[in-house]
């Protein structure tokens, strides 16, 4: 989110000209000094692999005969985009991807605004305790995250699983169909927390004069929330939209832990995990660097679509 | 005045990337092999094998001219292979490595290592191997790896659980069935063994024992035959077992084949001369010492076994002193101190001749009910020969998994054999070789 720069005032006296010029003349210098640091390494960090990413998806490593002789480095132009784009795993990776943002997005952000607006509520009590438990997961690395609830879906190792079969319930959170929506449970136990600080902070400032009128007007808690603090927290709803749909074409880490303990979860599971396939296990870095290149373009489309509908709401 | 100079900075930016970029990487070229009479220098070392820091503290005792710094790497499922083809391709890689039988040629076919002629004495080390193993590790007349194990496919049961069904060791796969199902009679809750969809490996060694010939070379093209009719035939047997629950479908080396390993839900692994260890360590903890034997692998009529697993060192393209990682090679697959020195780790079966009895006393194998090392020698004799792996095992190894996911969901191991065949001969394909089928 960035800020608009404070304009420049338009009324000046001709006598603070002058030095206002030296003075923006300098600044800039050092501004440039201070800046060169972070700008060479965010070149270095961040441009180059892109480029450098970009540059790899066009060529290909051929190989003829028995395979042991030199491999030729050619250029293929858009083949292992095509390759990428007709792999069944692949394509089926960005279905699962949609699925999962249906299951996961709603949970989520419905979750986050409930969580913040219960906190921010007239009655709530030991507002600060509730904040700290419901951030808590969130405190907890991904990996880490995704390590405990393995365990907490292994049968014969979880006492969820063996707590519901006393009762008589026979679930196998890691079967085909139920592995989807487990994995979405995690994500969703990991970052409602942190979207519930988002959106509390931007609940405080929401003007107390017009929850006021609303009390005077007879709204109570539950109309006040979804009628006023709700239209209001609008734009930070959509900041999390927006974040969360770039973190879920990203999603990597929970499938690849979950993968080792249980065959229903394949090593091209999402998109990034096949790309790393590509990359890793069969040694094809271009065609890896065009799938990176693929996610990225999804990625941007879908973060620009959502700003749109969101700056077209705010209009 | 500002968009100006936004517009610069992004321009110099560019411009700074694609300089950084333009300084790729390309591997280094291969250095010519020169035979150094008295290699000297410090070398790298990575393996994933338990012990092996204590071999190259050993070489390093031996003599003082070469200086080996052992690094342990995750095994190869854990991403062990995608670290080391990473880190030779950037460049700095170890000189040595550990390489198992199936990814060796790929690592060879993607041109990461270097060939051992000119830098051992063949006629001490390759020329004694036998012919199944040398051609494990040689490849267009030239030998990539010296091999370190030659495992067989073990099967290990619970002799007591056997006992109680009133079975003896199934001789045959036919037996092993009655077998099954007889211990689903007196435990219904016990599986004779687990069918792993995480092991491609094991799939391929029960269809090489069968006779199968997954991959081979025609003159200039490769032949692949991931679904022949031997593998049909293993296929639809081990879909029988599924369909009867005589085994579980479960990842090896997961948490719930620990758990049901303790617990006696599984009593019986089809593993190899190295799972001795794991089944100790998982099940020692709940009382079953003395209750594991180890047996040959139920067959299809006529003895026959094949390899599982087993690794071989090799020297990776980035190695800057080849002739001294030769010798540490050397020393590692042929001396009887490289055995001793590993102590009490891993039953391993070596591969070079006279090395096995050095590691048969060193590993204490009193846990198990019988000699397993008896065992490992038969079931080592009846090695079905002609097996070779093809030039990229991952590509099989990924869309066999994969196939397998569906096993619990109605998919059938015959289906998943076909698909793979079909990923295989496309993937190759997509890499420029040329295929058969």
């Amino acid at each position: 989110m960035l800020t608009q720069a404070p304009k420049k005032p338009s009324a000046a006296s001709p006598k603070a000209g002058r030095p206002r010029h030296a003075m923006s003349g300098t600044g800039g210098r050092t501004a440039a000094l201070f800046l060169t640091p972070f700008f060479t390494i965010f070149a270095l960090a961040m441009v180059a692999p892109v480029i450098y990413a970009m540059v790899l998806s066009f060529f290909a490593q051929q190989k003829s005969g028995l395979g042991f002789g030199e491999a030729k480095t050619a250029f293929v132009g858009l083949e292992n985009y095509l390759q990428a784009m007709q792999s069944d795993s692949f394509v089926s990776g960005i279905g699962r991807l949609v699925l999962y943002c249906v299951l996961y997005i709603p949970c989520m952000v419905g979750g986050a605004l409930a969580f913040a607006l219960l906190l921010d509520a007239a009655a709530a009590r030991a507002r600060k305790l509730f904040q700290l438990m419901v951030f808590l997961p969130h405190a907890v690395p991904g990996v880490i995250a995704a390590l405990i609830w393995a365990y907490l879906y292994t049968p014969g190792v979880s006492p969820i699983v063996s707590v519901l079969e006393t009762g008589g319930i026979s679930l196998n959170f890691l079967d085909n169909q139920m592995v989807l929506p487990s994995i979405v449970n995690i994500a969703v136990w990991e970052w409602t927390g942190y979207n519930v600080i988002v959106l509390f902070t931007a609940l405080q400032a929401v003007p107390r004069e017009i929850l006021e009128a609303s009390r005077v007007d007879g709204a109570g808690e539950i109309r006040a929330a979804i009628s006023i603090k709700l239209p209001l927290i609008l734009p930070a709803v959509s900041v999390i939209m927006l974040f969360t749909v770039i973190g879920t074409l990203q999603l990597f880490t929970e499938p690849s832990i979950i993968s080792k303990a249980t065959a229903s979860v394949t090593s091209t599971w999402v998109p990034n995990m096949w790309a790393y396939d590509a990359a890793f296990n069969r040694h094809n870095l271009n065609q890896a660097a065009a799938a990176s290149i693929i996610i990225a373009l999804m990625a941007a489309v879908l973060s620009w679509t959502v700003t749109r509908f969101s700056s077209r709401n705010k209009a | 005045m500002k968009r100006r100079q936004l517009l610069l900075g992004a321009v110099s930016l560019m411009a700074s990337a694609a300089l950084v970029a333009g300084c790729g990487s390309t591997p280094a070229a291969t250095p010519t092999p020169t035979p150094v009479e008295d290699p000297t220098g410090t070398i790298t070392f990575w393996s994933s094998m338990a012990g092996m820091d204590k071999v190259a503290a050993a070489f390093n005792a031996s003599q003082s001219k070469i200086k080996v710094i052992f690094e342990t790497i995750p095994n190869g499922g854990a991403g062990g292979y995608a670290k080391l083809s990473t880190a030779i391709t950037a460049g700095n890689g170890p000189d040595v490595a550990t390489i198992e039988y199936p990814q060796l040629p790929q690592f060879v076919s993607n041109g990461q290592l270097q060939p051992l002629d000119a830098f051992i004495n063949k006629a001490e080390t390759v020329d004694k191997l036998t012919d199944q193993t040398k051609a494990l590790v040689q490849f267009g007349d030239s030998t990539y790896a010296l091999p370190y194990d030659a495992a067989p496919m073990i099967m290990w049961y619970r002799k007591d659980m056997l006992d109680k069904a009133g079975v003896g060791v199934p001789k045959t796969w036919q037996d092993f069935e009655e077998a099954g199902k007889k211990l689903k009679a007196v435990a219904p809750e016990a599986h004779l063994a687990s069918f792993n969809p995480n092991e491609a490996a094991l799939t391929a060694a029960l269809a090489w024992q069968a006779g199968a010939k997954w991959f081979g070379t025609e003159g200039d093209s490769w032949k692949v035959g991931v679904n022949d009719e031997a593998t049909e035939k293993v296929a639809n047997y081990w879909q029988k077992l599924i369909d009867q629950k005589i085994v579980k479908v479960q990842q090896s080396f997961s948490d719930e084949w620990s758990a049901d390993l303790a617990s006696g839900a599984v009593v019986g692994v089809l593993g190899a001369n190295w799972s001795a260890t794991g089944i100790q360590k998982r099940t020692e903890a709940s009382g079953q010492k003395g209750q594991w034997i180890a047996a040959e692998v139920p067959n299809w009529g006529s003895p026959a076994d094949a390899f599982y697993g087993g690794s071989s060192f090799n020297i990776t393209k980035s190695s800057k002193n080849p002739a001294a990682a030769a010798k540490f090679i050397e020393f590692l697959a042929t001396s009887k101190d490289a055995i001793s020195a590993r102590g009490n780790t891993g039953s391993a079966f070596l591969a070079y001749p006279g090395l096995t009895p050095v590691a048969q006393k060193t590993f204490d194998s009193s846990y198990f009910g019988n000699d397993i090392y008896s065992v490992f020698n038969q079931a080592y004799a009846t090695i079905t020969p002609g097996w070779q792996w093809g030039p990229n095992w991952d590509i099989t190894n990924t869309a066999l998994k994969d196939a397998y996911g569906k096993l619990t969901n109605g998919g059938k191991v015959l289906e998943a054999v076909n698909s793979a065949q079909g990923a295989t001969v496309a993937g190759l394909k997509q890499n420029g070789l040329s295929v058969k089928e």
